[in-house]
């Protein structure tokens, strides 16, 4: 890469996060897990709801390098379209959560008053149960499902964003330069958008990047208790789940779908230290 | 002269508490303050801090909404504006605040923070448009338009308030509330900021308030002073030259160094404390630490009376 073109990224701030080792593994793996999920029915060698009980229970070894499961299924196929499912649903319920979040949060900490009590109260009393717990429930009033389980997770995280928004709505409020706008005959709307939110976005964007990995352990667990994707759709948790009863004959059925849950929430985190760091917002995160 | 803005009997109360376990604590920051401005004066507002300056300057520019009082800027009620209106009035009514290290939006270029008074007023603007007002407004304010590019964080104190000034001047108001505008900068600093504000002045046809606890730069740059203590004024001298006559306007003055050392002297400190503005004496809240204060001074509360053009609010003037 020439030195112009990576002077020009490195004064995106986002992009420094590259700038280590760490960074560019962890994103690496990263952008290689949205490649495949994203042309995952193009690349997956094999049908992913193929079934040939001739050849269940097969070992790790050539044309099935992952081995197959309990229905002669091919594990690496279903383990890339895993990655589909995992990201899809775990994605789309944190950006739920963070849009959702963001404007109660905004909304609250703004206002103030009796708006923000309502408001705080609802979401610290879902803050107080385990974030499975939550997803439970939900699932189980409206039924299991890949739409339930994204609105389950939606959900669960609901709170931490709209927390943290308000947070910064309520530090940035008092800065002088909001004072100043206001009284250049400024709008509400204008100061809350222009002003509080910008400002307030780039931890909420990195909480809700590392929030994907939370996601995505959650998704798993639901699926493990069958409340996720059905099958055939393939799923790392739904997956794992399956294994877990011939666990002793053919192992690789559980432990290559654990291996990319583990792989994906570990370079997520790993990424999103890296963020943190390149965007210099330490002691904003947490809040 | 026509007068700009008459305040009449403007008060503030702050109340905290409430709730089963604490009771309710009320404050005034701000007491029956009444004043006007004409056109062209500039005044200032001097005070110790926390006797309610810069809650003032705010209920002037209807920042806070004030408990009671009038208030008539440009003959107009501000106080029975509806929201629209106001915002549109803000236009002729502009602040320069203390602290211009936070006055301007982090992630805001000096070109957009100059330019946002007009897109918040809906004055519609093409780009080059926007660089030409950028431009003027720059160097009005004795700054280089290369600067338009950067951010805050690239500026020093003292160009950040330049900009803060630029950005109050951009709507052509008529009125500047001026808050410690120099507060927070270097000396070097504050006289080209006070110069500049002169200039302006001139130029431009402004009228000031200026807020501040520096009495030598208050009675250098202003045509007229109010004293306030714990949220009243307790004397407006019509001049910078006027002899002080209520006690703590004294005092304030004698603390004012004379950088002659042939006029060193020695200042008598005052004794006593300042009251809490949540629990304030029934009478003056000067008495307690007053040289000349009385039984009276302690259980009567003097008014701010205007016998010959230089109000003061004292049973024993001096």
């Amino acid at each position: 890469m020439t030195s112009a073109v990576w002077n020009k990224l490195s004064g995106f701030a986002p992009f420094r996060a590259f700038s280590s080792a760490i960074g560019i593994v962890a994103g690496g793996f990263l952008i290689l897990l949205l490649l495949v999920a994203f042309f995952a029915p193009w690349i997956t060698p094999f049908d992913v709801a193929a079934q040939n009980l001739a050849n269940a229970n097969a070992a790790p070894g050539w044309p099935h390098i992952m081995g197959t499961d309990e229905f002669g299924r091919d594990v690496f196929s279903r383990v890339l379209y895993g990655a589909r499912t995992s990201l899809s649903v775990s994605a789309t319920a944190i950006a739920i959560s963070v849009s959702v979040g963001m404007l109660l949060g905004a909304a609250a900490g703004y206002f103030g008053g009796l708006f923000e009590r309502a408001v705080m109260t609802v979401v610290d009393l879902t803050w107080s149960f385990p974030d499975i717990l939550i997803a439970l429930i939900f699932v189980a009033i409206i039924g299991p499902g890949l739409t339930s389980t994204t609105f389950a997770i939606a959900i669960a995280y609901l709170a931490q964003f709209t927390r943290l928004t308000r947070a910064q709505i309520v530090r940035l409020k008092s800065e002088t330069f909001v004072e100043a706008t206001i009284n250049l005959g400024a709008t509400p709307a204008h100061v809350v958008l222009r002003h509080l939110l910008p400002n307030a976005l780039a931890p909420v964007i990195v909480v809700g990047m590392l929030a994907v990995g939370d996601g995505i352990v959650l998704e798993a667990t639901l699926g493990f208790f069958g409340l996720g994707a059905q099958p055939p759709t393939p799923s790392w948790g739904a997956m794992m789940s399956s294994g877990t009863a011939q666990l002793f004959i053919s192992p690789w059925v559980i432990i290559y779908p654990g291996v990319a849950v583990a792989a994906t929430v570990i370079a997520v985190n790993l990424f999103g230290d890296e963020l943190v760091r390149a965007l210099d917002i330490r002691d904003r995160v947490r809040s | 002269m026509t007068t700009l803005l008459d305040v009449r009997h403007l008060s503030k109360k702050f109340v905290s508490g409430g709730g089963p376990f604490r009771p309710v604590r009320s404050m005034h920051a701000v007491n029956d303050v009444s004043f006007s401005v004409d056109t062209g004066r500039v005044v200032g507002v001097v005070g110790e801090s926390g006797c309610g300056k810069s809650t003032l300057a705010r209920l002037v520019l209807r920042l806070i909404e004030p408990s009671s009082g009038d208030v008539q800027f440009e003959d107009l009620d501000l106080l029975a504006q509806k929201p629209k209106p106001m915002r549109a009035l803000r236009a002729r009514m502009q602040m320069v605040f203390q602290d211009p290290y936070s006055a301007i939006d982090p992630r805001y270029t000096i070109r957009n923070a100059v330019t946002e008074p007009f897109q918040v007023q809906g004055v519609r603007q093409t780009a080059s448009e926007a660089d030409d007002k950028t431009a003027e407004l720059l160097s009005m304010v004795g700054l280089s338009e290369q600067l338009a590019g950067s951010y805050p964080h690239q500026l020093s104190g003292g160009q950040k308030q330049r900009v803060g000034i630029a950005r109050a001047l951009a709507l052509n108001p008529a009125l500047l509330v001026l808050d410690e505008p120099t507060a927070s900068l270097d000396v070097s600093v504050q006289a080209q900021i006070i110069s500049l504000l002169e200039k302006l002045r001139d130029e431009l046809n402004l009228t000031y308030i200026f807020i501040s606890h520096d009495l030598s730069l208050v009675k250098y740059f202003c045509d007229e002073i109010l004293v306030m203590y714990l949220g009243r004024v307790v004397e407006a001298l019509p001049s910078t030259d006027a002899a002080a006559r209520h006690p703590y306007t004294r005092t304030l003055l004698d603390s004012t160094f004379d950088p002659d050392p042939k006029l060193r002297r020695t200042i008598e400190p005052l004794g006593g404390e300042v009251p809490s503005p949540f629990d304030l004496p029934p009478g003056c809240a000067f008495a307690a630490r007053c040289p000349v204060a009385t039984e009276k001074c302690r259980t009567e509360l003097p008014v701010l009376r205007a016998d010959d053009g230089h109000p003061v609010a004292c049973h024993h003037p001096l």
